[in-house]
């Protein structure tokens, strides 16, 4: 901050249309650094950003043309591939688009189930690595990551191994008489819930953590010498001191989930679609780019959304998102 | 007395979590040493290595492993050098400009990946046709495109780290240095960077591995550059078989050693630093008596356990043959399907003993009914039982026991297509 207010002499050549911070930016860095420095940060946040998530709107309101008509008299703007999702197909027997639309809210649904489940088995993990001191913490915190580095689909491909129909969970159940027949946890989706949730253990965990692991202890202390049941300890001054942290989880589990693709590709029952996976279809096997395009705007405009109101109704802040 | 009900209960819950947590983790890696076809911890058949070799010897997974090294050493580069600029930027950006800023940098941890793959291909192809390149140039590359799309939302993930750290620099130390004649560029080099290795260090691990581990992005991406995990997912797609539980058991244990020799680094440093405090000035003077390597540092000793066992493993698996044991299951399983065969046999004589006698009964009241299928030209070849018979004798590897009779074998049957997926 002292660097801030230093009187700079500037030469008066380089350009009084220069505006203030720039010029102090890069006096203070040097042309050079300066310039390499705002390079590479304008390419990430305009040429990696901003201009391709444009260009993906952009492209969303285009019709699918073979590449030689593209910028011809045919490319024009068009709401088609938006009304696909909600109408069908044009003719269609149906008035909605009754598959599409029901994946897309299912999605929803399971993502913000995963998060609830993730948030609960999460909460007491965190406040106890947060609360607790010793040697033995640093070897949960080890167990915790390892996981982690792990590939994602070989994470997937471990639940595969434990929810199918001859894996471990049904030879033990079977065998131990409970059931008579294997329980199918993959066309159940029960294997794809649980696969989600694994997958972002830690995400929800470590963000919890840092807030709690910052809580002073007396305060814990004071509620209990007060009287104060342990449910109330928490309620009233563990979980509102843990908030940031507690929505930052919430926020990163739910946009993820919502967002794989991994997981229900191997852990989805085979009529459950996720709904990247009809983006993925539109890509990969439609080649219609444009609809699969419309297909991202519409799951991403509707994520952030949701977290938005989410955040308004829990009264969170923005700020306090991803610190 | 309620204190200790709650302690056991942390420690049930505790127990209970590090199981779905790890477990997993662990049945995979025991099945790769199955030597059933598919992966599988129970019925345990043979101790086997052959995944191991039939894993080194899939081109696709080197080439694979092979790609993704290139492409996480590109993401690496680049999104510490995006992931620096930015922090540096963040810390000296126009406070009215900070909030937006910020916003923009950190979106793209949390735009879903698959969206980011779209925006990054849709983009370059549409730079590629305003540069009226063709198909095969350097924009539309699958290696360049996936660096790029990978390195948009990993170069939040370095900032992140190194924000951390450049919070504690001390800007005097860059003032100091231009003083006393430094450039810039100087500065930077022989000041700030020193002062953020520990953290670039970090965020280049961080980055790698996250570049190592992407799928969502990557698969729109890839092009004709498939990393290892785009193999990964087509092979445990389109059916899975042990040598992934093999390869799986190779990356757990990488990770389990460097975590373990990182842990025993840390502790190591710490100890030395102890010992150095409460060292005298005459120890000082000559040499700190350091504590002996494993003295209270368990991470070390896990690490020695972990490579003693590691060796074991390796030097059983050259001298260890598995022929036999595998011969005798395939030798227990014909058998049992022989048996099964047998009994299926059996079933159906007195199946077609029971009809004959009811035959019999009809055909003496009835005269004037025509004889049941049995006796049409056709002989037996539509009683469901021969087809499923015959299907049975035929794939008598298989372990699926008989209880499907449809002629065939069960391939509409729902969960069969499951386990084939």
């Amino acid at each position: 901050m002292r660097f801030w207010f230093r009187r700079v002499n500037w030469p008066r050549n380089k350009g009084p249309t220069m505006p203030g911070f720039l010029k102090e930016f890069f006096n203070r860095n040097g042309i050079g650094m300066g310039a390499a420095i705002l390079g590479l940060v304008l390419f990430w946040t305009i040429g990696l950003i901003i201009l391709p998530q444009l260009s993906m709107l952009d492209f969303s309101f285009r019709p699918n043309l073979p590449p030689p008509e593209i910028g011809g008299p045919k490319d024009v703007y068009t709401l088609e591939n938006y009304k696909y999702l909600i109408y069908g197909p044009e003719g269609g027997s149906q008035s909605y688009n009754a598959v599409d639309l029901r994946v897309f809210f299912r999605t929803l649904l399971a993502a913000v189930c995963v998060t609830v489940f993730n948030l609960i088995l999460c909460y007491p993990i965190a406040y106890y690595l947060g609360q607790s001191k010793g040697n033995h913490i640093r070897i949960f915190a080890i167990m915790l990551i390892i996981p982690y580095w792990i590939n994602e689909i070989l994470r997937a491909f471990a639940l595969r191994i434990i929810f199918g129909e001859t894996g471990v969970l049904n030879t033990l159940f079977v065998g131990l008489g409970i059931w008579d027949t294997p329980f199918d946890f993959i066309r159940n989706d029960i294997a794809l819930y649980a696969g989600l949730g694994y997958a972002y253990i830690l995400l929800m965990i470590f963000p919890m953590y840092n807030v709690i692991e910052s809580l002073d202890k007396n305060q814990i202390e004071a509620a209990r010498d007060l009287g104060a049941p342990w449910w109330r300890i928490h309620w009233r001054v563990v979980i509102p001191y843990a908030k940031p942290g507690i929505s930052s989880g919430c926020t990163m589990v739910f946009m993820l989930s919502a967002g794989a693709l991994a997981a229900p590709q191997i852990l989805g029952g085979p009529s459950s679609l996720w709904f990247t996976q009809l983006i993925y279809q539109q890509f990969n096997d439609n080649n219609d780019w444009p609809q699969g395009a419309a297909y991202a705007i519409v799951l991403l405009v509707t994520c952030i959304l949701f977290v938005l109101a989410m955040m308004r109704l829990f009264k969170v802040n923005m700020g306090d998102i991803g610190k | 007395m309620n204190n200790s009900f709650l302690r056991v209960s942390i420690w049930v819950y505790l127990v209970i979590f590090f199981l779905y947590l790890l477990g997993p983790l662990v049945i995979m890696s025991v099945t790769a040493f199955n030597s059933s076809a598919f992966p599988r911890m129970t019925p345990w058949e043979c101790l086997t290595f052959q995944w191991f070799g039939e894993l080194f010897q899939d081109q696709r997974i080197l080439n694979g492993i092979k790609n993704s090294l290139i492409i996480g050493a590109g993401t690496v580069v680049l999104s510490v050098a995006m992931g620096l600029a930015g922090a540096l930027m963040l810390t000296q950006i126009w406070p009215k400009l900070r909030a937006t800023y910020y916003t923009i940098i950190i979106a793209p941890i949390l735009i879903p990946g698959v969206v980011l793959g779209i925006s990054t291909l849709v983009f370059w192809d549409r730079i590629n046709r305003m540069l009226g390149l063709g198909a095969d140039s350097f924009l539309s590359n699958g290696i360049f495109l996936t660096v790029i799309g990978q390195s948009t939302f990993i170069a939040s993930y370095c900032m992140l780290v190194l924000v951390a750290r450049l919070q504690r620099y001390d800007v005097a130390l860059t003032e100091a240095a231009l003083d006393l004649g430094a450039t810039h560029a100087q500065a930077f080099r022989k000041i700030l960077l020193p002062f953020m290795r520990p953290a670039i260090a970090s965020a280049a691990v961080l980055a790698f591995l996250a570049s190592f581990e992407n799928y969502n992005t990557t698969t729109f991406t890839f092009g004709e550059y498939p990393t290892l995990t785009i193999e990964l997912a087509q092979k445990v797609r389109y059916g899975i078989t042990p040598a992934i539980s093999a390869l799986a058991f190779i990356i757990v244990a990488l990770t389990v050693f460097f975590a373990l020799l990182n842990e025993a680094k840390l502790k190591r440093q710490e100890l030395v630093a102890a010992a150095r405090k409460s060292a005298t000035v005459e120890e000082l003077a000559g040499k700190v008596k350091l504590p002996s390597l494993f003295a209270g540092n368990m991470a070390a000793v896990l690490l020695v356990v972990f490579a003693v066992a590691t060796i074991t493993v390796v030097g059983t698996a050259t001298a260890y043959n598995p022929g036999q044991c595998i011969a005798n299951v395939k030798e227990q399983k014909r058998l049992e399907a022989e048996q099964r065969i047998q009994e299926l046999r059996k079933q159906r004589e007195e199946q077609r003993k029971k009809r004959e006698a009811e035959e019999a009964e009809q055909g003496g009241a009835q005269q004037s009914t025509p004889k049941p299928s049995n006796n049409s030209g056709f002989g037996n070849v539509f009683a469901p039982n021969t087809l499923g018979g015959d299907a049975e004798e035929e794939s008598s590897d298989t372990e699926t026991p008989p209880s499907n009779n449809g002629g065939f074998g069960g391939v509409f049957d729902p969960n069969s297509l499951q386990t084939d997926q």
